[in-house]
């Protein structure tokens, strides 16, 4: 009776060769493991995220030099419309400039109305 | 009831007080004119020139003016100070075809107390007149208008802002300016 008892035993903790499959289980099981698994959660949340950021940097990047263009053009339209402005005062001065240089000759007065008829 | 009724009676005399006072710290300086909307005369006529030039604008010029260049030194020497700049200038292939009026009504802006007459000119051969005032205000040039009428054009400046005459002067030869002969106002 023993002795039958002993072979069984024996015979039930032989050594067995798992076989190639058990490697793959094996690893299997470790992919389903829950620490790899939040590994893996967090792994995607930190590319959107950084993708996020590359986006609104890049975006930001192009709004600032969206508007400093803008601004170089305002800048550029300002300081045309400033040289115009100019042009035009210097024109008029340029008139009354003459006038006030006729004086002596007849019919501009300065500070008073005088017209070449008067 | 009294008691109530002469609270009431001190806040309206302090409230008519306040405004009173606040009417007379905001009364816009003489410099700035109110310039009709010519709007309206931009189709009818062949040149346009509709410049509005506020402090800030003038400021942003002002960044993009080169100093390497004759004009644009001029320039930012002669703005240094201003507070705005606008012009209005139209030209017509007929005669008085702009309202009268309405140059007329600037014109009656300039009897203000502080504007100047500095220098009127009447051409009653060529039907043109050039009108040139300056404001002063305490002392100090504060403003200048220009006011140009032709039978077929009109032109309005204001120049609003500390206005050095003398600098005027730069202006000689890089705008098509001659040297003018103006009286020093300390004199």
């Amino acid at each position: 009776m023993s002795n039958d008892f002993d072979e069984r035993l024996r015979k039930a903790l032989r050594p067995v060769d798992p076989g190639e499959r058990f490697t793959e289980s094996v690893l299997a099981r470790v992919a389903n493991d829950p620490a790899g698994s939040t590994r893996r959660v967090l792994k995607p949340t930190l590319r959107w995220l950084s993708a996020g950021l590359a986006a609104s940097i890049l975006l930001g990047v192009l709004v600032a030099h969206e508007w400093q263009l803008r601004r170089a053009q305002q800048g550029l339209e300002a300081r045309q419309q400033l040289l115009e402005a100019l042009r035009v005062t210097s024109n008029k001065l340029d008139i009354a400039y003459r006038a006030v240089n006729d004086t002596e000759k007849s019919s501009v007065g300065v500070g008073e109305d005088v017209g070449p008829d008067s | 009831m009294r008691f109530r009724q002469s609270i009431l009676l001190f806040i309206a005399l302090a409230a008519c007080a306040a405004l009173t006072v606040a009417r007379v710290a905001t009364a816009a300086p003489p410099g700035p004119l109110k310039l009709p909307d010519f709007a309206s005369l931009a189709n009818k006529a062949t040149q346009t020139v509709d410049i509005t030039l506020d402090s800030a604008l003038l400021g942003l010029a002002t960044g993009f003016l080169d100093s390497n260049k004759p004009e644009d030194a001029a320039a930012k020497e002669v703005i240094r100070g201003l507070k705005g700049i606008y012009v209005r200038s139209y030209t017509f292939d007929k005669d008085f075809a702009y309202p009268a009026s309405d140059v007329d009504m600037v014109r009656k802006q300039l009897t203000a107390p502080g504007w100047q007459k500095l220098v009127v000119v009447r051409d009653n051969h060529q039907h043109s007149n050039v009108d040139i005032y300056i404001c002063i205000d305490q002392g100090r040039a504060s403003g200048l208008a220009i006011i140009a009428s032709e039978p077929r054009a009109f032109t309005i400046v204001n120049i609003v802002g500390a206005i050095d005459l003398q600098k005027l002067h730069s202006l000689e030869g890089k705008f098509g300016i001659p040297q003018m002969q103006l009286d020093d106002p300390k004199k």
